[in-house]
Protein backbone atom coordinates (compact mmCIF):
# COMPACT_ATOMS: atom_id res chain seq x y z
CA UNK A 1 0.00 0.00 0.00
CA UNK A 2 1.32 3.50 -1.05
CA UNK A 3 2.97 5.67 1.96
CA UNK A 4 0.32 8.71 1.47
CA UNK A 5 2.23 11.86 2.61
CA UNK A 6 1.08 15.63 3.16
CA UNK A 7 3.28 18.31 2.53
CA UNK A 8 2.97 21.25 4.28
CA UNK A 9 4.95 24.97 3.79
CA UNK A 10 3.87 28.49 3.38
CA UNK A 11 6.14 28.61 0.54
CA UNK A 12 4.46 27.32 -2.70
CA UNK A 13 8.02 26.51 -3.95
CA UNK A 14 9.15 24.55 -1.31
CA UNK A 15 6.11 22.49 -1.86
CA UNK A 16 6.99 22.07 -5.20
CA UNK A 17 10.55 21.04 -4.47
CA UNK A 18 9.61 18.41 -2.17
CA UNK A 19 6.93 17.15 -4.47
CA UNK A 20 9.96 16.67 -6.39
CA UNK A 21 12.05 15.10 -4.62
CA UNK A 22 9.43 12.93 -3.21
CA UNK A 23 7.17 11.83 -6.52
CA UNK A 24 10.07 9.94 -7.87
CA UNK A 25 9.91 7.54 -5.22
CA UNK A 26 7.71 4.46 -6.20
CA UNK A 27 5.07 3.58 -3.62
CA UNK A 28 4.70 6.69 -2.45
CA UNK A 29 2.27 9.45 -2.59
CA UNK A 30 1.60 13.02 -2.26
CA UNK A 31 -1.75 13.40 -1.39
CA UNK A 32 -1.95 17.00 -0.49
CA UNK A 33 -0.38 20.16 0.47
CA UNK A 34 -1.14 22.86 3.11
CA UNK A 35 0.29 26.54 3.62
CA UNK A 36 -0.37 26.98 7.60
CA UNK A 37 -1.15 24.33 10.49
CA UNK A 38 -4.47 25.13 10.30
CA UNK A 39 -5.13 24.00 7.05
CA UNK A 40 -2.65 20.93 7.87
CA UNK A 41 -5.12 19.74 10.47
CA UNK A 42 -8.24 20.19 7.86
CA UNK A 43 -6.31 18.29 5.38
CA UNK A 44 -4.87 15.42 8.04
CA UNK A 45 -8.66 15.27 8.55
CA UNK A 46 -10.13 15.02 5.36
CA UNK A 47 -6.72 13.16 3.54
CA UNK A 48 -5.46 10.79 6.29
CA UNK A 49 -1.91 10.90 5.63
CA UNK A 50 0.34 8.23 6.69
CA UNK A 51 2.96 11.30 7.04
CA UNK A 52 3.27 14.91 7.63
CA UNK A 53 6.27 17.03 6.03
CA UNK A 54 6.02 20.08 8.27
CA UNK A 55 7.98 23.32 8.15
CA UNK A 56 8.36 25.47 11.71
CA UNK A 57 7.93 28.89 10.70
CA UNK A 58 4.27 29.75 9.21
CA UNK A 59 1.31 32.53 9.20
CA UNK A 60 -1.73 31.38 11.25
CA UNK A 61 -0.32 28.67 13.49
CA UNK A 62 3.46 27.43 13.58
CA UNK A 63 4.59 23.57 12.80
CA UNK A 64 5.15 22.76 16.43
CA UNK A 65 1.29 23.47 17.78
CA UNK A 66 0.36 21.89 14.83
CA UNK A 67 2.07 19.02 15.57
CA UNK A 68 0.79 18.72 19.01
CA UNK A 69 -2.59 19.17 17.70
CA UNK A 70 -2.09 16.13 15.78
CA UNK A 71 -1.30 14.11 17.96
CA UNK A 72 -3.40 15.11 20.15
CA UNK A 73 -6.75 14.40 17.98
CA UNK A 74 -5.01 11.37 16.26
CA UNK A 75 -3.71 9.89 19.37
CA UNK A 76 -3.76 5.88 18.32
CA UNK A 77 -3.75 5.72 14.60
CA UNK A 78 -2.60 8.77 13.34
CA UNK A 79 0.44 10.34 10.51
CA UNK A 80 3.50 10.67 11.52
CA UNK A 81 5.00 14.46 11.86
CA UNK A 82 8.51 15.15 10.15
CA UNK A 83 9.91 18.09 10.68
CA UNK A 84 11.63 20.14 7.54
CA UNK A 85 12.75 23.51 8.53
CA UNK A 86 15.26 25.94 8.23
CA UNK A 87 15.95 25.92 12.24
CA UNK A 88 19.23 24.05 12.35
CA UNK A 89 19.72 23.72 15.96
CA UNK A 90 19.11 21.05 18.79
CA UNK A 91 16.96 23.08 20.64
CA UNK A 92 14.16 23.03 17.66
CA UNK A 93 14.92 19.68 16.98
CA UNK A 94 14.64 18.98 20.63
CA UNK A 95 11.01 21.01 20.85
CA UNK A 96 10.14 19.08 17.78
CA UNK A 97 10.69 15.75 19.07
CA UNK A 98 8.47 16.68 22.41
CA UNK A 99 5.44 18.21 20.39
CA UNK A 100 5.43 14.46 19.05
CA UNK A 101 7.47 15.04 15.59
CA UNK A 102 8.88 11.07 14.43
CA UNK A 103 11.87 13.08 12.56
CA UNK A 104 13.74 16.10 11.82
CA UNK A 105 15.49 17.31 8.61
CA UNK A 106 17.27 20.91 7.74
CA UNK A 107 16.06 22.26 4.73
CA UNK A 108 19.86 22.92 3.57
CA UNK A 109 20.23 19.14 3.68
CA UNK A 110 16.39 17.78 2.52
CA UNK A 111 17.55 16.95 -0.89
CA UNK A 112 20.62 14.32 1.24
CA UNK A 113 18.08 13.54 3.68
CA UNK A 114 14.82 13.22 3.12
CA UNK A 115 13.77 10.08 1.13
CA UNK A 116 15.54 8.30 4.03
CA UNK A 117 13.75 10.37 6.76
CA UNK A 118 10.12 9.74 4.94
CA UNK A 119 11.41 6.19 4.76
CA UNK A 120 12.31 5.95 8.16
CA UNK A 121 9.73 7.64 9.93
CA UNK A 122 6.39 5.46 7.82
CA UNK A 123 8.17 2.76 9.32
CA UNK A 124 7.65 4.73 12.84
CA UNK A 125 11.23 5.04 13.23
CA UNK A 126 13.13 8.11 14.56
CA UNK A 127 15.20 10.46 11.63
CA UNK A 128 17.33 13.16 13.18
CA UNK A 129 19.64 14.90 11.15
CA UNK A 130 21.03 18.45 11.87
CA UNK A 131 22.89 20.34 8.79
CA UNK A 132 26.20 20.93 11.10
CA UNK A 133 25.86 16.69 11.75
CA UNK A 134 27.74 15.29 9.18
CA UNK A 135 26.14 11.70 9.59
CA UNK A 136 22.08 11.75 10.23
CA UNK A 137 20.84 9.58 13.40
CA UNK A 138 18.32 7.14 12.56
CA UNK B 1 15.29 28.48 -29.94
CA UNK B 2 15.01 27.87 -26.05
CA UNK B 3 15.06 30.39 -23.54
CA UNK B 4 18.34 29.31 -21.17
CA UNK B 5 18.01 30.24 -17.69
CA UNK B 6 20.59 29.38 -14.98
CA UNK B 7 19.40 28.81 -11.18
CA UNK B 8 21.65 29.87 -8.53
CA UNK B 9 20.66 28.92 -4.83
CA UNK B 10 22.05 27.35 -2.32
CA UNK B 11 19.28 25.09 -1.08
CA UNK B 12 18.66 22.21 -3.37
CA UNK B 13 15.42 21.80 -2.23
CA UNK B 14 14.57 25.44 -3.55
CA UNK B 15 16.31 24.60 -6.76
CA UNK B 16 14.62 21.81 -7.23
CA UNK B 17 11.10 23.74 -6.95
CA UNK B 18 12.13 26.60 -9.40
CA UNK B 19 13.45 24.33 -11.71
CA UNK B 20 10.28 22.13 -11.87
CA UNK B 21 8.26 25.42 -11.93
CA UNK B 22 9.97 27.04 -14.90
CA UNK B 23 10.30 23.81 -16.85
CA UNK B 24 6.59 23.32 -17.31
CA UNK B 25 7.32 26.51 -19.22
CA UNK B 26 7.44 25.82 -23.16
CA UNK B 27 10.28 26.84 -24.41
CA UNK B 28 12.40 27.64 -21.60
CA UNK B 29 15.40 24.98 -20.07
CA UNK B 30 17.59 25.51 -17.23
CA UNK B 31 21.14 25.20 -18.62
CA UNK B 32 22.73 24.98 -14.96
CA UNK B 33 22.21 25.03 -11.44
CA UNK B 34 24.89 26.87 -9.42
CA UNK B 35 24.81 26.42 -5.42
CA UNK B 36 26.95 29.65 -4.79
CA UNK B 37 27.76 33.04 -6.31
CA UNK B 38 31.09 32.26 -6.94
CA UNK B 39 30.04 29.05 -9.20
CA UNK B 40 27.13 31.26 -10.46
CA UNK B 41 29.91 33.71 -11.85
CA UNK B 42 31.78 30.55 -13.59
CA UNK B 43 28.44 28.70 -14.84
CA UNK B 44 27.30 32.39 -16.82
CA UNK B 45 30.57 32.94 -18.60
CA UNK B 46 30.61 29.06 -19.61
CA UNK B 47 26.93 28.70 -20.37
CA UNK B 48 26.14 32.04 -21.54
CA UNK B 49 22.53 32.04 -20.28
CA UNK B 50 19.71 34.03 -21.42
CA UNK B 51 18.23 35.11 -17.53
CA UNK B 52 20.74 34.22 -14.25
CA UNK B 53 18.13 33.56 -11.20
CA UNK B 54 20.31 34.43 -8.55
CA UNK B 55 19.27 34.10 -4.61
CA UNK B 56 20.56 36.87 -2.33
CA UNK B 57 21.67 34.73 0.45
CA UNK B 58 24.67 32.24 -0.73
CA UNK B 59 27.64 31.63 1.09
CA UNK B 60 30.81 32.63 -0.48
CA UNK B 61 30.03 35.32 -2.85
CA UNK B 62 25.81 37.01 -1.46
CA UNK B 63 23.50 37.31 -4.60
CA UNK B 64 24.08 41.51 -4.78
CA UNK B 65 27.97 41.12 -5.73
CA UNK B 66 27.38 37.82 -7.78
CA UNK B 67 24.55 40.23 -9.56
CA UNK B 68 27.47 43.39 -9.68
CA UNK B 69 30.50 40.60 -10.78
CA UNK B 70 28.24 39.29 -13.48
CA UNK B 71 27.01 42.94 -15.00
CA UNK B 72 30.84 43.96 -14.73
CA UNK B 73 31.73 40.76 -16.87
CA UNK B 74 29.09 41.40 -19.10
CA UNK B 75 26.68 43.98 -19.14
CA UNK B 76 24.03 41.67 -21.38
CA UNK B 77 23.68 39.27 -18.78
CA UNK B 78 19.75 39.69 -17.16
CA UNK B 79 19.55 38.86 -13.59
CA UNK B 80 17.04 38.29 -11.57
CA UNK B 81 17.20 38.64 -8.10
CA UNK B 82 15.43 36.21 -5.25
CA UNK B 83 15.09 37.43 -1.50
CA UNK B 84 13.34 37.03 1.73
CA UNK B 85 12.53 40.36 2.08
CA UNK B 86 11.78 44.06 0.31
CA UNK B 87 13.24 46.02 2.78
CA UNK B 88 13.72 49.29 1.13
CA UNK B 89 17.32 48.60 1.54
CA UNK B 90 17.38 45.53 0.12
CA UNK B 91 15.71 47.01 -2.99
CA UNK B 92 17.84 49.76 -2.94
CA UNK B 93 20.79 47.31 -3.23
CA UNK B 94 19.64 45.05 -5.88
CA UNK B 95 18.77 47.94 -8.47
CA UNK B 96 22.32 49.21 -7.96
CA UNK B 97 24.01 46.31 -8.22
CA UNK B 98 21.78 45.96 -12.41
CA UNK B 99 19.11 43.13 -11.01
CA UNK B 100 16.36 43.70 -13.85
CA UNK B 101 13.84 41.69 -12.08
CA UNK B 102 13.02 41.21 -8.24
CA UNK B 103 10.94 38.56 -6.83
CA UNK B 104 10.28 37.55 -3.25
CA UNK B 105 10.95 34.06 -2.35
CA UNK B 106 7.66 33.77 -0.93
CA UNK B 107 5.64 34.56 -4.04
CA UNK B 108 7.90 32.99 -6.38
CA UNK B 109 5.61 30.44 -7.77
CA UNK B 110 3.32 33.25 -8.33
CA UNK B 111 5.88 36.19 -10.08
CA UNK B 112 8.66 33.96 -11.41
CA UNK B 113 7.60 32.95 -14.72
CA UNK B 114 6.20 36.35 -15.16
CA UNK B 115 9.62 37.98 -14.24
CA UNK B 116 11.23 35.45 -16.76
CA UNK B 117 8.85 36.63 -19.21
CA UNK B 118 9.27 40.12 -18.62
CA UNK B 119 12.97 39.88 -19.21
CA UNK B 120 12.46 38.03 -22.24
CA UNK B 121 10.31 40.44 -23.81
CA UNK B 122 13.20 43.17 -22.68
CA UNK B 123 11.38 44.75 -19.82
CA UNK B 124 11.96 44.47 -16.36
CA UNK B 125 9.74 42.55 -13.61
CA UNK B 126 9.26 44.36 -9.77
CA UNK B 127 7.34 43.22 -6.47
CA UNK B 128 4.72 46.00 -6.50
CA UNK B 129 6.27 47.44 -3.47
CA UNK B 130 9.53 47.85 -5.45
CA UNK B 131 7.45 49.91 -8.10
CA UNK B 132 5.88 51.86 -5.64
CA UNK B 133 9.09 52.75 -4.29
CA UNK B 134 10.78 53.59 -7.46
CA UNK B 135 7.65 55.51 -8.64
CA UNK B 136 8.13 57.53 -5.01
CA UNK B 137 11.79 58.06 -6.02
CA UNK B 138 10.86 59.35 -9.40
CA UNK B 139 8.19 61.68 -7.97
CA UNK B 140 10.86 62.99 -5.58
CA UNK B 141 12.81 64.43 -8.35
CA UNK B 142 15.44 61.86 -9.60
CA UNK B 143 16.38 60.51 -6.36
CA UNK B 144 15.49 56.99 -7.15
CA UNK B 145 15.19 56.04 -3.52
CA UNK B 146 15.96 57.55 -0.38
CA UNK B 147 19.27 56.55 0.50
CA UNK B 148 18.69 58.20 4.21
CA UNK B 149 19.09 54.86 6.23
CA UNK B 150 21.41 53.79 3.16
CA UNK B 151 24.39 51.60 4.78
CA UNK B 152 27.88 53.14 3.64
CA UNK B 153 29.60 50.76 1.18
CA UNK B 154 31.31 53.01 -1.47
CA UNK B 155 34.78 52.98 0.19
CA UNK B 156 35.41 48.51 -0.55
CA UNK B 157 36.60 47.19 -4.04
CA UNK B 158 34.37 44.25 -4.76
CA UNK B 159 37.85 42.14 -3.75
CA UNK B 160 37.44 43.49 -0.53
CA UNK B 161 33.33 42.86 -0.31
CA UNK B 162 34.36 39.38 -1.38
CA UNK B 163 37.19 38.85 1.46
CA UNK B 164 34.13 40.65 3.86
CA UNK B 165 32.35 38.09 3.36
CA UNK B 166 34.10 35.50 3.87
CA UNK B 167 35.86 36.74 6.78
CA UNK B 168 32.02 37.19 8.43
CA UNK B 169 31.03 33.51 7.71
CA UNK B 170 33.79 32.38 9.79
CA UNK B 171 36.97 31.44 7.61
CA UNK B 172 40.44 32.23 8.27
CA UNK B 173 42.82 34.60 6.13
CA UNK B 174 44.47 30.90 5.03
CA UNK B 175 41.10 29.43 4.16
CA UNK B 176 40.26 32.69 2.46
CA UNK B 177 43.12 32.91 0.44
CA UNK B 178 42.44 29.32 -0.98
CA UNK B 179 39.28 30.24 -2.14
CA UNK B 180 40.14 33.39 -3.83
CA UNK B 181 42.94 31.72 -5.22
CA UNK B 182 45.29 34.66 -3.28
CA UNK B 183 48.44 34.11 -1.43
CA UNK B 184 47.71 34.54 2.50
CA UNK B 185 49.61 38.25 2.87
CA UNK B 186 47.50 39.43 0.14
CA UNK B 187 44.39 38.28 2.05
CA UNK B 188 46.02 39.79 5.15
CA UNK B 189 46.44 42.98 3.24
CA UNK B 190 42.81 43.03 1.78
CA UNK B 191 41.77 42.49 5.59
CA UNK B 192 43.90 45.23 7.21
CA UNK B 193 42.69 47.67 4.25
CA UNK B 194 38.87 46.64 5.25
CA UNK B 195 39.34 47.38 8.78
CA UNK B 196 40.94 50.53 8.19
CA UNK B 197 38.68 51.67 5.42
CA UNK B 198 35.52 50.79 7.64
CA UNK B 199 37.20 51.89 11.51
CA UNK B 200 36.26 48.55 12.61
CA UNK B 201 38.35 47.07 15.25
CA UNK B 202 37.85 43.25 15.23
CA UNK B 203 35.98 40.45 13.46
CA UNK B 204 33.03 40.72 15.42
CA UNK B 205 32.76 44.70 14.08
CA UNK B 206 33.31 42.79 10.94
CA UNK B 207 30.55 40.45 11.26
CA UNK B 208 28.11 42.84 12.31
CA UNK B 209 29.30 45.46 9.48
CA UNK B 210 28.05 42.32 6.80
CA UNK B 211 25.46 41.34 8.64
CA UNK B 212 23.92 45.11 8.31
CA UNK B 213 24.63 45.73 5.20
CA UNK B 214 23.42 42.78 3.31
CA UNK B 215 26.57 41.23 2.68
CA UNK B 216 25.73 38.14 4.86
CA UNK B 217 22.32 36.75 6.14
CA UNK B 218 21.47 35.11 9.39
CA UNK B 219 19.11 33.08 10.84
CA UNK B 220 17.39 34.74 13.38
CA UNK B 221 17.11 32.35 16.06
CA UNK B 222 13.94 30.58 16.62
CA UNK B 223 10.77 31.71 18.77
CA UNK B 224 9.94 29.39 20.46
CA UNK B 225 5.99 29.54 21.19
CA UNK B 226 4.43 28.22 24.70
CA UNK B 227 2.67 24.90 23.99
CA UNK B 228 -0.46 27.02 23.84
CA UNK B 229 0.40 29.35 22.08
CA UNK B 230 -0.53 30.03 18.16
CA UNK B 231 2.31 32.61 16.33
CA UNK B 232 0.72 34.66 13.43
CA UNK B 233 3.17 35.91 11.13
Amino acid sequence: MAVRILLVDDHPIVRQGLRTLLEGRSGWQVVGEASDGIEALDKVETLQPDVVVLDVTMPRMNGLEACRLIQRKQKTSGPEVLFVTQHDSPQMMREALEAGARGYVVKSNAARDLLEAVEAVSQHREFTALARSPLASC
Amino acid sequence: MKLRILLADDHELIRRGLSALLQKHEGWEICGEASDGRQAIEMAKQLKPDVVIVDIGMPHLNGLDTTRQLLQHDPHFKVIVLTITDSDQVIREALDAGARGFVLKSDAARDLVAAVEALQNKRMFFTPRVNDLVLAGFLEKGHAISRSEAPDLPTLTAREREVTQLLAEGKSSKEVAVLLNLSTKTVETHRSNIMRKLSLHSIRDLVVYAIKNNIIQIQMPPQTPRPTETTVA
